[in-house]
């Protein structure tokens, strides 16, 4: 009850007409990285951070959660009308999502997008409300220790889960853990690294970092291939038959269950709940009249539900316990920082307002974006016509101008480049980036906290093993270090060579 | 082809960068009365990253690899984009003081435009005045951001 009373509290501020508006321009500008190929929702997220420079932290979080769930809204529409995935997670509506729309029915297919992704959001941000209070009285009795292994914890899952490769994996994850050592050390106050540049005494900025390693990076594999689809499907109406809507139900709560359990594993990444529901669509119902592959109109409605289900229930580790389980959440995590606000239990105690304002406009902007989207379809078509070479230069500008705006230094706009093709080399080499993003924002949290433990214990590790919680955490974290570790050699015996 | 080359020739260089790192941090406080100092945690990560990458050097060499993916390599296209691209970014930061805000974006756009693909003179002229005149109007007169001005005066 107390969780709805704050809730409650949460929508008089979010529906306040200004942060009403920022979240309508939060999806706005989320729904057109979406359906910008090339462009996925980190890089978008992080090129669009400098937007909210302006704003005061309420309506600059609101917007980006915003950008958010709109960009993974709006990679369905690229999948179905261009059979071009937006973004990654939309990449099994192309599916049968295109083959709907080869046959005139892509007004359905986008319509039951829009209501599985609204009914699969709204259900897991109901999880957020309901496991808010619990998971946050629970963390608020951890110290140093049990924080330092839960970090532990997040990034194992993280790593584990995200490469084939386990090597490539951690060598992503300590570079990242290097990087966040650039600068003042957080405890002694020490200059380390910073090779007498007085720009690095504050560390890398992390805004033209995630700019780089996810936006140039991305612009730069795209300029070297430039593949693009050619948009030429007639749209029907948009409302589905009774039909649709009555075939789709099973399919939208089954991609709810599955979004929301694995959208609280930090690591699982945002495409395998829409395969798994995919999967799961196709067990349910194995010889549908159409033929699976033919456009069958549960398998848009359960994976689209999945990777919103997923999108907000990612949301729950980030709020309540600080851990960031996917790239994006983790540069959400970097704007909230750069607001001087910490995610984790310390949030809804000491920004209470502000939390359950922000928990309450996804909400509200979960009904915006199936309220705006639908009918602006014709003008998300009309921007795939903008050519290539318009579209990457003006994305340039804007990251220029965003990391430069930041100190009004050209030493951003330096770091961004420098990361830039680093980011690049790591995707042409396989080497993921999740971790990399995901250390960047945790390793000042991860050294205090091992610091401070250790001071605590006046230098003695047996801190960490000794306290139940913590020696918990760290169990669960070897045990999938370890399990992840053997999963790849036993590839390697196979034959299977992933470093 | 596979890609053993080219993961041998990165697992070098986290070598050498771990073994910079390593260095560079025992110069600092290792361990402090008060526990671990700023040295502590990036020497051991530095170790643990030499570590890893001495093993993707042995599997490079003694495993059999991946074949390397088509597009692993641009063609000669591909590479004059990109190209483009950083000669523009770097442009950018080299000139941005210098000539200002205004004249270093308009440059940089009238020269990608021209880079990833011709356009119509109209469009290239709106998109490269807009990007730069209008960017900064906007900017520094509702936004209150400051921009650089160059020697020109704009």
């Amino acid at each position: 009850m107390e969780s709805l009373a704050l809730l409650g509290h949460g929508f008089t501020i979010a529906l306040q007409p200004t942060n009403l508006l920022f979240a309508v321009m939060g999806c706005v500008l989320g729904t057109i990285i979406g359906v910008l190929p090339g462009v996925g929702p980190a890089a978008g997220t992080a090129i669009l951070i400098p937007v909210t420079f302006v704003l005061d932290p309420t309506p600059a979080i609101i917007m980006l959660s915003a950008i958010y769930y709109g960009a993974m809204y709006g990679g369905t529409i690229t999948s179905v009308l261009i059979n071009t995935p937006g973004e990654a997670a939309s990449a099994i509506t192309c599916l049968e999502g295109y083959e709907m729309a080869k046959r005139g029915r892509a007004g359905a297919a986008l319509s039951i997008a829009a209501i599985g992704s609204f009914i699969g959001g709204s259900i897991a941000t109901m999880g957020l409300v309901i496991l808010a209070l619990p998971l946050t009285a629970l963390a608020l009795k951890f110290g140093p220790p049990e924080f330092f292994a839960l970090m532990v914890l997040g990034l194992s899952l993280v790593t584990g889960l995200a490469a084939k490769s386990m090597t490539r994996a951690l060598m992503s994850a300590v570079f990242g853990l290097l990087i966040a050592m650039v600068g003042i050390d957080p405890v002694m106050g020490a200059p380390r690294f910073n090779f007498g540049i007085t720009d690095l005494l504050d560390g890398f900025e992390f805004v033209p970092v995630v700019m780089g390693i996810f936006g140039i990076s991305e612009i730069l594999l795209n300029a070297e291939s430039e593949v693009r689809g050619v948009f030429d499907t007639k749209m029907s109406t948009l409302i589905p038959t009774k039909k649709d809507l009555k075939d789709s139900v099973g399919a939208i709560l089954r991609g709810t269950g599955i979004g929301f359990f694995l959208g609280l594993i930090p690591g699982v990444g945002a495409v395998v709940p829409t395969f798994i529901s995919y999967v799961a669509e196709k067990k349910v119902n194995p010889n549908p009249k159409e033929g699976w592959g033919n456009g069958v109109i549960q398998g848009v409605a359960g994976p689209e539900t999945a990777n919103n289900a997923y999108a907000n229930a990612a949301l729950i580790p980030l709020f309540t316990l600080g851990i960031p389980g996917s790239p994006t959440i983790a540069i959400l995590m970097g704007a909230f920082m750069m607001n001087g606000l910490i995610p984790g239990p310390f949030l809804f105690k000491e920004h209470a307002d502000f939390v359950w304002a922000v928990i309450a406009s996804l909400y509200v902007g979960n009904l915006i974006l199936v309220i705006l989207n639908l009918p602006l379809i014709p003008l998300w078509v009309a921007l795939l016509k903008v050519p290539y070479s318009i579209l990457f230069s003006l994305i340039l500008g804007f990251c220029i101008l965003g990391s430069y705006s930041l100190n009004s230094s050209v030493f951003e706009v330096g770091t961004m480049i420098a990361f830039g093709v680093i980011g690049y080399l790591f995707k042409k080499l396989d080497f993921p980036l999740a971790p990399v993003a995901l250390t960047l924002i945790l390793g000042p949290l991860m050294e205090r906290g091992l610091r401070q433990s250790l001071e605590i214990s006046r230098g003695d590790f047996s801190i960490f093993f000794t306290r139940p919680i913590a020696l918990g955490l760290l169990i669960i974290a070897a045990l999938f270090v370890f399990s992840a570790t053997f999963r790849v050699v036993s590839q390697l015996r196979g034959g299977d060579t992933q470093l | 082809m596979t890609m053993k080359r080219p993961y041998q020739i990165t697992a070098v260089v986290f070598i050498l960068f771990s073994a910079f790192i390593a260095r560079e941090s025992l110069e600092l406080k290792f361990y402090t009365s008060l526990g671990p100092g700023p040295g502590f945690f990036p020497f051991w990560l530095s170790v643990f990253l030499g570590l890893l990458a001495l093993n993707m050097l042995y599997q490079a060499t003694f495993k059999p690899q991946d074949p390397m993916p088509a597009d692993f390599f641009a063609d000669a296209k591909g590479y004059m984009k990109m190209g483009a691209i950083l000669l523009a970014l770097v442009a950018t930061v080299l000139f941005m003081e210098f000539l200002g805000f205004r004249l270093t974006m308009l440059l940089f756009y009238l020269f990608l435009l021209f880079a990833l693909g011709r356009q119509n003179v109209l469009v290239t002229l709106a998109v490269a005045l807009g990007g730069s005149w209008g960017v900064y109007h906007v900017f520094v007169e509702y936004l209150k951001v400051p921009l650089p001005v160059g020697i020109f005066g704009f």
